[in-house]
């Protein structure tokens, strides 16, 4: 156990040389995982399949929809529920401290009985009321933002009574803040939507549905879930394919290391691996030991990459401001990690343990 | 008794360009002091590595025990248990402690861990270091790491002590006292002590001295 630490400077080189990698690797898991998971509750079952808005739409601040299409949708085959909704932001900062005050707060207005579309089943306290100033909020915008059930919202220069706190597991959804549709029309001066959300009948295609819908009428951009959840998982391959190159590149550096530190260590110690020989050391016993001399090397650096990994993660997601995104911690991210760790001490302690094992002892002990 | 016998030992290097060992022949009594001189490079170490099952002669036997080396499978196990080395230099494991250096050779013994640290303590007693059994070698004197190598050397009661040049690295008092220890705990032990040394102070010691020469046994005498 000793042996691996004589050169301290050398074997921290290594060690940090493959923790970076292992680092990486984790801190990427743990975000991909994150997203995975993310996109997988903002897609649950019994929301809504299909979310339009108007063609023209760009970020839901122009291009409304009137609210005669909701009954229009309403009434097409294959449609079982539609629901508008309205969104209006606020950059102003002064509304409540959020963590991500550069892209302000967006409080969206909904019936309070179709919350179910979007995903909010239980709410911890009451619903508001239609027509009334009252809210509910998110978990993570509570949490972030320090409000409780009764606390006190402004927006666009009225008060809003916190009267629930909901919780979906969805980053973007558990970020929200949902008021009475009435509300949110009359405040901001309009009787139209941002956006319209459509449950299909059970067991048709949701794509053909969105087809229909976008024949019918024209001007509209459909999203059905399942293309919403084929983009994000787009974007989670590509983090994973960053990942695997990432470890690709950790494995041979991370193995060239260790080759060039363990060969630097048989060759110091080739008298002495003469001696453990003249003592009745076997060639394999001497494999055994630069080879697992070599593990613990790897094996130390992967729990050190492993911990970096997290706090990297970590610090990142708050760094970077994603407010109700959260890392999520699978067996699979650090059996990928460690995994890589041993196939490194493997790759890298193989040709060592070899030629310190095929040393003759004579010339071993010559060996100056 | 006869222990140790050479029958006809060639050892050539470089393809035959350089005679080692020339058809030597010898007998070794057991548990008898015997001192190998010679100049350097007249084959003393190659003989030692002989002994020692280290290196194989070209032709000829090397047969200890009764045993021909050549017949056996695996002579790690026969070193573990037959032969102790001690080499001019102590070639200590410097990471280690005196204790832990002793009782390397006791690994693969099939002993508990308390009758290793028994036994390994007991060899370090014997040599005088046993207030220092848990410093490392870097903290001991030349001498000092050449009594821990006798130690780690006689710790597995092997039937033949090969010493290399142990005093050579060594002051004349230091080294005469590794050698009164050397000698103490090989007769405790009932070992056969062979020395190659330059030293023919050190070879006077020995109950016999057998004088090596370009690979052939040029002299063999009983020292009185």
């Amino acid at each position: 156990m000793k042996n691996p630490f004589r050169n301290k400077t050398r074997s921290a080189l290594s060690i940090i040389g493959i923790a970076i990698g292992i680092a990486t690797i984790v801190a990427l898991g743990l975000i991909t995982a994150g997203m995975e998971d993310s996109v997988q509750t903002t897609f649950n079952e019994g929301g809504a399949e299909i979310t339009i808005t108007n063609a023209t739409n760009v970020g839901g601040s122009s291009g409304l929809l009137s609210m005669s299409l909701i009954d229009e949708l309403k009434n097409m085959t294959n449609v079982s529920d539609a629901v508008g909704q309205l969104s209006v932001s606020e950059s102003n900062q002064s509304f409540v401290q959020s963590r991500s005050p550069v892209l302000g707060t967006t409080v969206y207005g909904l019936n309070a009985s179709k919350l179910n579309l979007i995903g909010i089943k239980n709410v911890n306290g009451t619903t508001y009321k239609e027509g009334s100033f009252e809210a509910i909020i998110g978990s993570r915008y509570a949490d972030l933002n320090n409000l409780t059930v009764g606390s006190n919202l402004s927006f666009l220069g009225h008060n809003f009574k916190i009267v629930g706190i909901y919780e979906t597991g969805s980053m973007m959804t558990d970020n929200g803040v949902y008021v009475s549709l009435k509300t949110l029309q009359n405040i901001s001066n309009t009787e139209a939507v941002s956006s319209i959300l459509v449950k299909t009948s059970e067991g048709v295609n949701d794509t053909l549905v969105s087809k229909n819908i976008k024949e019918k009428f024209g001007n509209l951009t459909t999203l059905t879930s399942e293309e919403m959840s084929s983009m994000f998982n787009d974007v989670i391959a590509i983090l994973d394919a960053a990942s695997f190159s990432i470890s690709g590149l950790a494995i041979i550096v991370g193995a060239i290391g260790v080759i060039n530190t363990m060969v630097m260590t048989v060759y110091e110690r080739t008298k002495e691996i003469g001696v453990l020989k003249s003592i009745g050391w076997k060639s394999r016993k001497i494999l055994t030991m630069i080879l697992g001399e070599t593990l613990v090397l790897t094996t130390l650096s992967g729990i050190i990459g492993s911990v970096f990994g997290i706090l990297i993660a970590e610090v990142g997601v708050r760094l970077m401001g994603t407010d109700g995104f959260s890392l999520v911690y699978t067996p699979k991210t650090f059996i990928i990690a460690f995994g890589i760790t041993i196939i490194v001490g493997i790759i890298g302690g193989v040709y060592p343990a070899y030629k310190a094992s095929k040393l003759a002892p004579t010339e071993a002990l010559r060996y100056e | 008794m006869e222990l140790i016998r050479l029958v006809n030992v060639l050892k050539q290097y470089d393809d035959g360009k350089v005679t080692a060992l020339n058809n030597i022949n010898l007998s070794i009594e057991k548990g008898s002091f015997v001192s190998i001189i010679g100049p350097s490079g007249s084959g003393k170490s190659t003989l030692l590595n002989m002994l020692g099952a280290l290196d194989s002669p070209d032709s000829g036997q090397v047969i200890i025990n009764g045993v021909d080396l050549a017949t056996q499978k695996d002579l790690s196990d026969f070193r573990r248990h037959e032969i102790g080395f001690v080499f001019q230099l102590h070639n200590l494991l410097p990471n280690l402690t005196v204790q832990e250096n002793v009782e390397i050779p006791l690994m693969d013994a099939k002993m508990s861990e308390k009758d290793k640290h028994k036994r390994a303590s007991l060899f370090i007693e014997a040599v005088g270091l046993l207030d220092k059994k848990k410093q490392k070698p870097n903290k001991l004197s030349g001498g000092e790491r050449q009594r821990v190598a006798i130690a780690r050397a006689l710790v597995n009661f092997p039937s033949i002590i090969l010493a290399d040049e142990p005093t050579g690295a060594l002051d004349t008092k230091t080294g005469e006292k590794v050698l009164d220890v050397l000698r103490f705990v090989q007769e405790s032990i009932n070992a056969t002590l062979i020395i190659v040394t330059h030293d023919r102070d050190v070879a006077r010691l020995a109950d016999r001295t057998i004088e090596i020469r370009d690979g052939q046994v040029i002299n063999d005498f009983i020292n009185k």
